[in-house]
């Protein structure tokens, strides 16, 4: 393995990794509430969508980041509704948000667009001048989209935020002990819910990155299990922002290689390849599972002293 | 207002935004509302071809969702429905060859060899969860993109037909198809099967220990160690049986309507598979019906696409707002029973 090489593969797995580390951040946030949302697939189909219509419409994919993030927002406040307000099971309330999310990214898709659109507007590498050239480190570094230095500075505020001030604390009581977190005054309620908002913009903007920054163009079903890796990745970060990420990039660089290695060994059926990460995040889960990370009030929704 | 009416309102609430918000879609889409929900009625109720179609969808998601409640009141949620099929039918179809030597016996064998299939998949998943704690609902879907990579592959290398012209796989036998029951229509017997496996499950679950121990398990696990319930071999069996419905409905699939396997023949009733086990309340016996319901969606939804250029994926969007709806009303109730309790 030259570095060139490698530099290509890392500079690759960063660009396939940032649709699943964005949604998988809104995620973290969302459990660290002690909300569960296994819906985020379905909102990233709808988030793909919004955002390649938002952008083919206006011409900016500014606009189609921003409508995604609003549709992700509204299916967020949908799963917040049912999961915290009504206290539904908060997998079932997901599971039919997967189903939701795919129908309405299809079928919209068909009565707007029709046809995978080319020519997206998207959102291209930056072009940094001479950091961007620069041997190795350039490509991987300074080479890649906006959004995915976003992504980075959003997974280092979120930790900021979570680990070390009053609003980090209070989403943290939430999902771990919400009785106390109630008796310190803080309203569990709201907070989870403000969580799932959040949680739904991000898996939205996870979306949008996928179709107006790495495949520049919609298909219907394009995120093909993104969704469900995002949610192992939460796991396998320990629901830590920065480890969520790493988690992401970790898969991220798997993708890049399957690539890599169905062009070298033509002899082995691609297929396996293309399992890998998908094997990936079945180990991650069996090795990560009995985590002392696991916010101890995760899925179990919560009814206030007062109001009953 | 007492608490009668009460659940009266959350009903009717329930049942109109199911219709509603589809509804304002097929307004965005330009289409009548009413004129549609016509069409897809007459022609899913109304008409035979449509009714066997129905009830030719309902047999594979029942059989899927039976293995759901099975696994769901041991509080396991299998997502991995189609990876489990595809599982079945793949094993079924890898021994179809060597099962002409069996006389009347090959096709019972090729059921059980798609019970088998699915059954050590979900094995495995169970095994994953009680051994290591991982996480049952991002495995098995996980294995769904697993099992369907595993099948684009075997049907164009060991298991393609010997022509090596189309990606699919030898034909089945004729022995081992699935004689068709509904005179002049596709309906094949696999509707005695799942007919079967629904009662038979109800009595598992409703009369015998394993039933019982299902049930304590998915109350609490700590009530199951404290009940000397084995939780490993509890979790692993419901996700053997859960697992191996799923494979059964490959088995069928291909013998009662594909006859090989091919791509997209497993046609997603994942998911669908655990709105219909939950809307059954997890009474296997009730499974049927609420197959045949999200039968109706899926057909109807095809034949309006065909009919009046529907878009198709309106299935999803009925079906996703469907659970919802029952969501809020299970919730309404609840909140009933915490009030008279």
């Amino acid at each position: 393995m030259d570095a060139v090489l490698i530099a290509g593969l890392l500079a690759a797995g960063i660009r396939l990794a940032m649709s699943i580390g964005i949604a998988a951040l809104g995620e973290a946030v969302s459990q660290r509430s002690g909300v569960i949302n296994v819906g985020v697939e379905g909102i990233m189909l709808v988030g793909a969508f919004l955002a390649a219509f938002g952008a083919l419409i206006t011409g900016s994919p500014w606009v189609g980041l921003a409508l995604a993030c609003l549709g992700g927002l509204l299916l967020g406040a949908l799963h917040g509704w049912f999961a915290i307000v009504q206290r539904a099971d908060q997998i079932v309330c997901g599971i039919a948000i997967v189903i939701l999310g795919l129908g309405l990214s299809s079928f919209l898709f068909r009565i707007s667009m029709g046809t995978a659109p080319s020519a997206l507007p998207a959102f291209r590498a930056l072009d940094l001048g001479p950091l961007s050239t620069l041997p190795l480190i350039g490509p991987v570094l300074f080479g890649q989209n906006i959004l995915a230095y976003i992504a980075v500075l959003l997974a280092i505020t979120l930790w900021f935020v979570l680990a070390r001030t009053p609003v980090g604390l209070a989403i943290r009581a939430c999902g771990e002990n919400p009785q106390a977190a109630e008796a310190d005054g803080i309203d569990v309620n709201t907070v989870r819910f403000g969580c799932v908002l959040f949680g739904g913009a991000m898996a939205g903007a996870g979306g949008a990155y996928l179709a107006i920054a790495q495949i520049n163009s919609f298909v219907e079903n394009m995120v093909v299990g993104r969704g469900f890796i995002a949610i192992a990745c939460v796991v396998f970060g320990r629901w830590h922002p920065l480890g969520t990420l790493a988690a992401a990039l970790g898969f991220g660089i798997t993708e890049a290689a399957q690539i890599r290695l169905q062009t070298w060994y033509p002899d082995v059926p691609y297929q396996f390849f293309v399992m890998l990460p998908y094997l990936l995040a079945i180990g991650a889960l069996v090795f990560m599972a009995r985590s002392a990370a696991l916010p101890q009030a995760l899925g179990r929704p919560f009814v206030s002293d007062r109001n009953l | 207002m007492d608490d009668g009416h009460r659940m009266i309102r959350a009903f009717v609430v329930a049942v109109l935004a199911a219709v509603a918000v589809p509804s304002g879609f097929l307004l965005l889409a330009g289409k009548a509302p009413l004129a549609t929900w016509g069409a897809l009625l007459s022609y899913t109720l109304g008409t035979w071809v449509g009714f066997s179609d129905v009830l030719i969808h309902a047999i594979p998601l029942t059989l899927i969702g039976i293995g759901v409640a099975v696994a769901f009141r041991a509080g396991i949620f299998n997502l991995g429905g189609d990876g489990q099929l595809i599982c079945g039918a793949v094993l079924a179809v890898a021994l179809a060859p060597i099962l002409g030597g069996f006389e009347w016996l090959g096709l019972p064998i090729f059921l059980v060899a798609g019970f088998v299939g699915g059954g050590v998949i979900g094995g495995l998943v169970g095994w994953l969860r009680a051994r290591f704690g991982a996480n049952e609902i991002i495995v098995t879907i996980m294995m769904n993109y697993v099992a369907l990579q595993l099948l684009t592959w075997l049907i164009r290398g060991p298991l393609q037909d010997p022509l090596r012209i189309f990606p699919r796989s030898y034909a089945l036998a004729i022995e081992l198809q699935l004689p068709i029951v509904g005179g002049g229509t596709r309906l094949h017997a696999g509707i005695i099967a799942a007919a079967l496996a629904a009662g038979l499950m109800q009595i598992v679950i409703s009369r015998t220990t394993f039933g019982f121990r299902l049930a304590v398990l998915g109350e609490s696990s700590g009530a199951a160690v404290y009940a000397g319930i084995n939780v490993a071999r509890v979790t692993v069996g419901a996700m053997v049986l859960s697992g191996g419905f799923a494979g059964l409905a490959g088995a069928v699939e291909i013998a009662g309507v594909h006859q090989r396997l091919q791509d997209n023949f497993a046609g997603g009733f994942g998911l669908e598979a655990i709105a219909v086990a939950l809307m059954a309340r997890l009474h296997p016996i009730a499974v049927p019906l609420t197959s045949v319901l999200f039968g109706v969606f899926y057909v109807g939804s095809g034949a309006l696409q065909r009919q009046m250029s529907v878009p198709f994926p309106l299935v999803w969007i009925i079906e996703g707002v469907v659970i919802l709806a029952y969501l809020g009303f299970v919730a309404a109730a609840a909140r009933k029973a915490a009030r008279t309790a």
